[in-house]
């Protein structure tokens, strides 16, 4: 080891035990704190607290229905309602993060089942899905699994207003049935079934612009008059947006499940883009990229 | 009293970990040449910022529970029981944002890894300074 990278280890050794001691002071306060902090108790008191009033608490707050964000679920309703403009560009650095990867692979524009096809010659024989993948036990498992997990993560996107889970959590979940089909089924059988490369882009941007749309609504809807502000979600005495159903099927909705539904397009789509770039074979990238290479 | 002390020996095991933690992880990013390692290691720092929040949200009472409400018509003494009981969401809900940005960051990251490999046909860092235009 050099003496510049001795001396950096050293300094970076001092910092971290310098924050320690620091962190041992209470730089942070007493943590974990047995009590509490006065924001976090705001937060969860009125998250779904339309009509009672805290006065003791609260004495100032005569109106809680201005604060209520229709969400049994707190940590949505602070994500989507009280600072929801974060979520929006966390949103947009996700979208950003896929057309950067995408981009990064533009030389794949056909289908690996097509370029096989044309190699092949159009050869009568089903090359598709036969002899590709692994056991039939495994298929038939994953073929099941399939379905399920597909099921559990429109279950988690659906509930994201009720329940821990929401519309990224239900989307990365639902991205693993595509994975779970190409380690098992080969990714012939991924395409087959129409998730293919474009497709699931069209996907994610459906969902994407269903986000911004739903975003744009109330400042749309103020045309009429009203003050809205973009994301509203229920309406405010100084914002008086008609809001979004605050109970549909029986439970609190708010604009937080439609945000989930159109969220869990927009990530699983594009997880499986990701997935669908990453399992392209070596051999089959090297070609298009020499081609490529060569032009220059 | 020995419950309160074997408590604030179990919270500074916690810190330490936490900090060992993101020693390795920056031992990782400066030192190691690999570009996959340093990859990995950037995660790891990041997933440790994350539970370090979580751990700044937790609270040291018995029950705690996650901040959901058990019902949508919450009378006072359910609010009042609730917000006794709950952890803070405020720190999961930063969390939450940077995972996001953090898979989004790595995801890019990782892309760029393998257009590097795939033209050059290595990840170590050195070799890569060297490469020119």
């Amino acid at each position: 080891m050099k003496t510049r990278e001795k001396i950096l280890l050293a300094l970076i050794i001092i910092s971290l035990a310098l924050l320690a001691v620091i962190l041992s002071f209470g730089a942070l306060g007493a943590v974990p704190l047995k009590t509490i902090r006065p924001l976090g108790s705001f937060y969860l008191y009125f998250m779904a607290n339309n009509n009672i009033v805290i006065q003791e608490i609260y004495p100032s707050i005569t109106k809680p229905s201005d604060f209520w964000a229709a969400s049994t679920e707190g940590i949505t309703a602070i994500l989507w309602d009280y600072r929801g403009l974060d979520t929006l560009f966390e949103t947009s650095v996700f979208f950003f993060a896929i057309i950067g990867s995408v981009s990064v692979f533009r030389y794949y524009s056909v289908s690996l089942e097509e370029k096989n096809k044309k190699n092949t010659n159009n050869s009568s024989t089903n090359t598709k899905t036969s002899g590709q993948g692994l056991s039939l036990i495994v298929k038939l498992i994953t073929r099941i699994n399939f379905v399920v997990i597909i099921a559990v993560s429109a279950s988690i996107a659906f509930h994201g207003q009720l329940t821990p889970g929401g519309g990224f959590q239900g989307g990365a979940t639902l991205a693993v049935a595509p994975l779970l089909a190409i380690a098992a089924l080969s990714r012939y059988f991924v395409e087959d079934v129409g998730l293919k490369k474009n497709t699931m882009l069209t996907i994610r941007t459906l969902g994407l612009l269903i986000i911004g749309l739903l975003a744009l609504t109330p400042l749309i809807m103020g045309f009429a008059g009203g003050n809205p502000y973009i994301m509203e979600n229920q309406p405010k005495s100084w914002a008086m947006f008609i809001g979004f159903p605050s109970f549909g099927l029986g439970v609190l909705l708010g604009s937080l499940a439609f945000y989930n539904m159109a969220e869990l397009l927009a990530v699983g789509a594009g997880f499986t883009v990701v997935f669908l770039l990453l399992t392209l074979p070596e051999e089959f990238f090297k070609k298009i990229l020499s081609r490529e290479v060569g032009k220059q | 009293m020995i419950e309160e002390y074997l408590e604030k020996i179990l919270w500074t095991y916690m810190f330490f970990v936490i900090i060992a933690t993101f020693g390795v992880s920056i031992y990782g990013i400066v030192f190691r040449p690999n570009m996959l390692k340093k990859i990995i290691a950037l995660t790891i720092f990041g997933d440790t910022a994350n539970v370090f929040m979580i751990f700044i949200g937790y609270r040291a009472i018995y029950p705690i529970k996650p901040p959901v409400l058990w019902t949508s018509h919450p009378d006072k003494n359910v609010l009042n029981t609730f917000v006794s009981q709950s952890i803070d969401p405020v720190p999961p809900a930063l969390v939450i944002t940077a995972i996001v940005i953090n898979m989004a960051i790595t995801l890019l990251i990782t892309f760029l890894a393998i257009q590097a490999y795939r033209l050059y046909g290595s990840l170590d860092v050195r070799d890569l300074s060297k490469l020119k235009g």
